[in-house]
């Protein structure tokens, strides 16, 4: 199998609190991003932080296993709509960690029945890389509902 | 406690199909079109998870080392980081390079890989990654 690698950027300027630094998407080009930590551990204040963008990175690694899993099983999905919620927090002595990712994903798929949905989202968890990272230091959980089916 | 949000959909198969990553909860990016074969051949121009994981990487490596280097008396002026994740499907992310240059007024070569390895170790998606096979570091003085 081929090696895929994909490449930022970030140049960050003066301390930590006071500081800033813009993240750019250099295999991509796709974003340039400014961060800061007070945008980090408090409001947000419309800039992205390390742990948006891990979940931006889990839904999307998660939604593509859940369509390749839904079309292995042989129900390809029409529309998959995944949310993904990081939680970072202070463990007592250690400092911040990532303590989760909670993926919830709905979606329709024409001959998949609520079991055989919830089922490809099994493997899906399974099978998406960043699953299967995450879970050696935080807990993920995966809710699947298949829309339109009673 | 930070919670971080994002919603992405997807239409269609994986290999015919695409993807969008719709909204963030900060508001700062999306929409943003993904498919497999930008994931798994030329970007085009097109985001990925591995991207994605690799900005998350280098934004947290350079906040730990920045107050590092503060706590350490040496405040940086400018810190240049860039990861690089590597992914091979069927087998998973096998590799993140960090690599560093930073200029740092009063700090010499040794102590400044010290703080930029203390950085590594002790970002929380450092501890997060920890299950890659392998993560490497460059650092030095610009």
């Amino acid at each position: 199998m081929p090696r895929i690698v994909r490449e930022v950027d970030i140049a960050w300027e003066g301390t930590l609190s006071r500081g800033a630094g813009v993240v750019r998407a250099a295999s991509s080009g796709a974003f340039d991003l400014p961060v800061t930590i007070a945008s980090r551990v408090a409001e947000p204040e419309g800039k992205t932080s390390p742990e948006e963008l891990l979940a931006a990175a889990h839904a999307t690694c998660f939604v593509t296993s859940l369509a390749g899993e839904l079309a292995k099983a042989g129900t390809p999905p029409e529309h998959l709509d995944v949310h993904c919620l990081v939680t970072m927090d202070e463990v007592e002595g250690i400092g911040h960690r990532i303590v989760s990712s909670a993926l919830s994903a709905r979606g329709t798929a024409p001959g998949a029945d609520a079991a055989s949905f919830a089922q490809a989202a099994e493997a899906a968890d399974a099978g998406c890389p960043f699953s299967a990272l995450i879970k050696a230091s935080a807990t993920v959980t995966v809710e699947a509902t298949l829309e339109g089916s009673a | 406690m930070a919670d971080r949000t994002a919603n992405v959909t997807w239409s269609g198969s994986l290999i015919e199909g695409g993807g969008r990553i719709e909204s963030v909860g900060s508001g700062a990016f999306g929409p943003l079109e993904v498919t497999w074969a930008a994931r798994a051949e030329e970007s085009d121009g097109r985001t990925s998870p591995e991207e994605l994981i690799a900005a998350a990487h280098a934004a947290c490596f350079s906040m730990a080392l920045s107050s590092g280097l503060a706590k350490a008396g040496a405040p940086a002026d400018r810190l240049d980081t860039s990861a690089t994740v590597t992914f091979v499907p069927g087998t998973g992310i096998t590799k993140v390079a960090l690599r560093v240059r930073g200029s740092v007024p009063g700090m010499d070569e040794a102590a400044f890989g010290d703080a930029a390895q203390a950085a590594k170790e002790g970002c929380p998606v450092s501890q997060a990654l920890a299950a890659v096979p392998e993560i490497t570091l460059d650092a030095s003085l610009s």
